[in-house]
């Protein structure tokens, strides 16, 4: 019988019986042209290539692989294929000849897909993520991370104050920035922009350029930085339908990248233009990598999740100031605590004449700017 | 009887306090932030973050001016030929009309108001290398040396106590260290130079083409 099939087919039963009422390609009713014993005319081969993958023809995409006629012996096989394969991935996460490395990096990598959302970890979960996270990174790049989880500290509100008087529009708080927050390279991606706006305009972005390319300050023109300002009452995050971004204890909006899905709802829902998305996979060289981290902060991104400033939480939940207010040459920015009636922030918001970005949506945002 | 109103007056305590705790959900106990600042600092007790390791390396010294105590970098050790009377042995007319001899602080360009107003004396004492003077005569030590500055910049001198003008040494933790005016500003010339801006976003151009 094989000797005049006009195809190979592989019969995986074994049976070498001419009456089975099935044929290896799989149709159970119609000739498929394997069990003539004669040679098949011309006009019996297309009928029997249309009975077989007729149907295939007009269906499209998905159909064509699902919505298929299938006797019960084909699905079985087909299972076994499908299992066989699966099997495959499994021994070499289980197997006992794979090396201890790479089984160790599957069960990172498999918890890792199933942990929960952040926010709803216990301390010791947090460390444990994080200890996968820091292992991930020492197994993919043999290079060690310092990974914090550190939580927010009692009697902490972070608040932040901008002079508009002193900024001159050097920008050295946005490579700061970069450099600390471990931004994508690829599409230079700025947490901070800087407003270079026109004396006597007032706040008029239409008009305002923050990406200006020449001496500054700029006759007539004066500075004032915008980033996320970290509302009290944040919009970004009653949007968010899988709750992957909320405000902290010490007033940090936060994102956890790891649950974030892309959505991008926050981004429409910000007023203030302070949220970015990675629309491909971030990238940094690595001698650049800030290894300072932590999980909320300056980790490394993935491709299609939120990111955005968070006062440099890997640095403010350790007692120092943000990159960019270290890095201001000018004094134009103070940070601190808003809950210390003693610290240098409160000093300004008392005695300065401070205002807010779009005060009258209620967002309350932490972030003040003010005037010499 | 006698039951049955007992049950309905416990299910009604139940209710209403269910309806008690209930109406607080998902509300913000506070109406702005600053009403929350000022509820949430009245029992502020400090914090466990200090800045003391990060400025451990640091000379400082504390001064206290008004109300505000806090501390600044020492000066003394950070100029390079301190004490000035290693050299400025002799009174400064003496040693300027010594033509031809051995020039120093050549690179030196005072850029400070205008000649009318000062010279270098109007803060060097040339009596006293070793420290400055106030404009009334008094001596006034290298290493306090925003009281000279204080003397005309006033505005600039309370902004800077508060903490609204100029920089923290280190973090936002107490103990307050800030840096002083000559830690940014060249007394000789304190103004800030303008030049290029140290980053330009080539894809936002892109982007917005």
């Amino acid at each position: 019988m094989s000797s005049n099939k006009k195809w190979f087919s592989l019969n995986l039963s074994n049976s070498k019986t001419a009456s089975t009422s099935t044929c290896g390609c799989g149709k159970s009713s119609g000739g498929c042209g394997s069990h003539s014993d004669h040679q098949m005319s011309d006009h019996d081969f297309d009928t029997a290539v249309d009975a077989a993958i007729g149907d295939e023809r007009k269906k499209d995409g998905f159909d064509q692989v699902f919505d298929v006629q299938m006797d019960r012996r084909t699905a079985f096989r087909k299972l076994t294929a499908s299992l066989l394969i699966g099997a495959g991935a499994v021994s070499s996460s289980c197997s006992v000849v794979a090396d201890d490395e790479a089984k160790e990096k599957a069960q990172i990598d498999w918890e890792e897909q199933f942990k929960g959302n952040y926010k709803l970890m216990n301390d010791d979960e947090k460390k444990a993520t994080v200890d996968r996270l820091v292992r991930s990174y020492q197994i993919r790049k043999g290079k060690t991370l310092n990974m914090s989880s550190k939580d927010a500290e009692k009697d902490v509100l972070f608040g932040y104050a901008f002079n508009i008087s002193k900024c001159q529009g050097y920008m050295d708080c946005v490579s700061a920035c970069v450099e600390e927050n471990n931004q994508d390279r690829n599409s230079e991606m700025q947490y901070i922009r800087i407003h270079e706006m026109k004396d006597g305009k007032g706040f008029n972005f239409n008009e305002a350029d923050d990406n200006y390319y020449h001496e500054v300050p700029a006759e007539g023109h004066f500075y004032m930085g915008t980033q996320c300002f970290h509302c009290d009452n944040p919009p970004c995050v009653d949007v968010c339908p899988v709750q992957a971004t909320w405000r902290e204890d010490d007033g940090l909006v936060v994102i956890d990248y790891d649950w974030c899905v892309g959505c991008r709802y926050c981004m429409a829902a910000c007023p203030y233009d302070g949220r970015r998305f990675n629309w491909s996979t971030p990238k940094v060289p690595e001698a650049e990598i800030n290894k300072n981290q932590h999980y909320l902060g300056n980790r490394m991104r993935k491709k299609g999740v939120m990111e955005k400033c968070t006062f440099c939480v890997q640095r403010s939940r350790a007692g120092k100031n943000p990159a960019c207010v270290e890095a201001c040459p000018t004094g134009a920015r103070i940070f601190g605590n808003l809950l210390d009636p003693d610290s240098t922030i409160r000093w300004v918001l008392e005695n300065k004449k401070v205002f807010r970005l779009k005060e009258d949506l209620g967002t309350e945002p932490k972030f003040w700017y003010f005037m010499d | 009887m006698m039951n049955r109103h007992i049950l309905h007056t416990l299910g009604c305590i139940f209710l209403f306090l269910f309806a008690l705790s209930s109406c607080k959900h998902g509300e913000e106990e506070y109406h702005s932030i600053t009403d929350k600042i000022e509820a949430k600092s009245k029992n502020y007790h400090g914090v466990t973050i200090s800045s003391e390791p990060l400025i451990e390396g640091i000379k400082t010294i504390k001064i206290t001016e008004g109300e505000h105590t806090f501390l600044i970098p020492e000066r003394k050790s950070q100029i390079k030929q301190y004490a000035c009377t290693e050299c400025h042995s002799k009174p400064l007319q003496e040693m300027q009309s010594n033509d031809g001899a051995k020039k120093a602080h050549w690179d030196i360009k005072l850029a400070h108001a205008d000649l009318n107003t000062m010279n270098c004396i109007s803060c060097h004492d040339g009596d006293n290398m070793d420290n400055l003077k106030s404009l009334t005569g008094n001596t006034i030590n290298f290493n306090r040396s925003y009281k000279l500055c204080s003397q005309c910049h006033t505005n600039q001198f309370e902004d800077w106590k508060g903490g609204a003008h100029g920089k923290k040494v280190a973090g936002w933790a107490p103990p307050r260290a800030s840096m002083t005016c000559v830690n940014c500003h060249n007394p000789h010339q304190p103004a800030f130079e303008s030049r290029w801006p140290s980053v330009f976003n080539t894809q936002k151009v892109k982007e917005r083409e």
